[in-house]
């Protein structure tokens, strides 16, 4: 039976569909069958971030109302064969679906995938209703900034309300040199408020849009600091012991690198 | 009655703490374990007593005593019936606004200062004081 996790935040823009599109393609480049379902009807866009969008021919919502099978919904991704995505349908709204047909299609999916990631969308309305209702764990996005951390701190308040317990925080967009001269939430500000287990921090990082633009996802890209953060976190939900990143010395600078590469330091 | 955002002043170490704690002893009081976060909200008939923190965007209301064995961020209203001897208490007193009684006060808005130990807040002389917290035996050098 597969595990679902949903992907949340509150706010909207804060790194939910990449978070999502990253950690699906990670674990299925590690060789498990993911499922990822975005619930966000009406702006869907995981399909857009995977770069699927013009192989759509059923949605989420055609599913649930019976005009199609499940698996001629399901579109398969380019390049890893245990990836899939259930997209969310552009023309309708959340209304859309309710949470006991979440229920139904997650039941359904669990028999299939190892994981199913539900990418949900901005707001604590139905879609958000929807796309916990059939979660087993939750995964809460925020970025440094204050307003993005409230909405978190709210979301992880209704989360435990509907008995998802211990939800795990990714910090997303640090930039640790605004961290250092204190214009940025440290990554302790954050957690002191919000009082959960953090499984991983994303630095800022222009690789994410040029991978995102392109269809693709930094998990992939080996040379690139988020890419690598967002492998540590696939690592953390496989089970791994992964020490978080220290930004710090991410961003040495090429010449400290280098010293210390032929052995000055 | 609205006071200032002066009337919230913040006092020296461990001197002058009239508001005696068996005053506020009532058995209408509610324990509670868990930290209330943004868009939670609290409102009891008695004293409240938090073990957690109370985080920006939630709110604590009460017709008697507030004490939080964490830290205050959100809004809280002390006394909310009336009762102007209500008290706040807080291990890391941040609120985002404090109430007691009719009295609406808010930390200065250029506000720096943020003390790493317990704080009270009451009513004294017709405006609200904040002042650091110390339990009497531990004032008076003993261990307890």
């Amino acid at each position: 039976m597969g595990q679902v996790l949903v992907v949340t935040s509150g706010k909207g823009g804060v790194g939910k569909t990449t978070t999502t599109a990253n950690i699906g393609t990670g674990l299925a480049a590690a060789g498990h069958k993911v499922a990822l379902l975005d619930t966000d009807i009406g702006l869907r866009n995981l399909d857009v971030v995977l770069g699927l969008e013009n192989r759509i021919v059923f949605d989420i919502v055609d599913v649930v109302n019976g005009n199609c099978r499940l698996r001629q919904a399901l579109i398969r991704d380019k390049r890893f064969e245990g990836l899939h995505l259930l997209p969310a349908a552009q023309t309708k709204d959340k209304t859309a679906v309710n949470p006991d047909q979440m229920l139904g299609l997650i039941a359904e999916l669990k028999k299939e995938f190892d994981y199913i990631i539900i990418d949900c969308p901005a707001g604590i309305e139905q879609g958000f209703r929807n796309a916990i209702a059939g979660a087993e764990k939750a995964i809460v996005v925020t970025t440094p900034e204050v307003s993005a951390v409230r909405d978190a701190d709210r979301i992880i308040g209704l989360l435990e309300a509907s008995d998802l317990r211990e939800p795990k925080l990714i910090i997303n967009r640090i930039r640790p040199k605004m961290v250092r001269q204190g214009d940025m939430m440290s990554i302790e500000d954050i957690l002191d408020i919000l009082a959960v287990d953090l499984l991983g921090i994303i630095p800022e990082d222009d690789m994410i849009v040029i991978t995102t633009n392109r269809g693709e996802a930094v998990v992939l890209d080996q040379n690139s600091r988020s890419g690598q953060a967002y492998r540590n976190i696939v690592r953390r939900i496989l089970g791994e012991e992964v020490p978080i990143i220290n930004l710090d010395e991410e961003e040495e600078g090429f010449f400290k690198k280098l010293r210390r590469i032929i052995g000055l330091k | 009655m609205i006071a200032s955002a002066n009337s919230y002043s913040i006092s020296g170490f461990g001197h002058d703490l009239p508001a005696k704690l068996e005053d506020l002893i009532d058995e209408n009081t509610i324990l509670v374990q868990r930290t209330l976060r943004s868009g939670q909200s609290l409102h009891y008939n008695g004293n409240v007593v938090i073990l957690g923190d109370v985080n920006p965007g939630a709110e604590v209301a009460a017709t008697g005593s507030i004490i939080i064995m964490g830290s205050l961020r959100g809004v809280v209203h002390a006394g909310a019936g009336g009762d102007v001897n209500a008290i706040v208490m807080a291990f890391h007193l941040q609120p985002t606004q404090l109430r007691i009684a009719d009295h609406i006060t808010r930390p200065p808005d250029n506000g720096a200062i943020d003390p790493d130990y317990p704080e009270m807040a009451q009513i004294k002389g017709g405006v609200v004081t904040i002042e650091s917290f110390q339990y009497a035996g531990e004032r008076q050098g003993k261990v307890t």
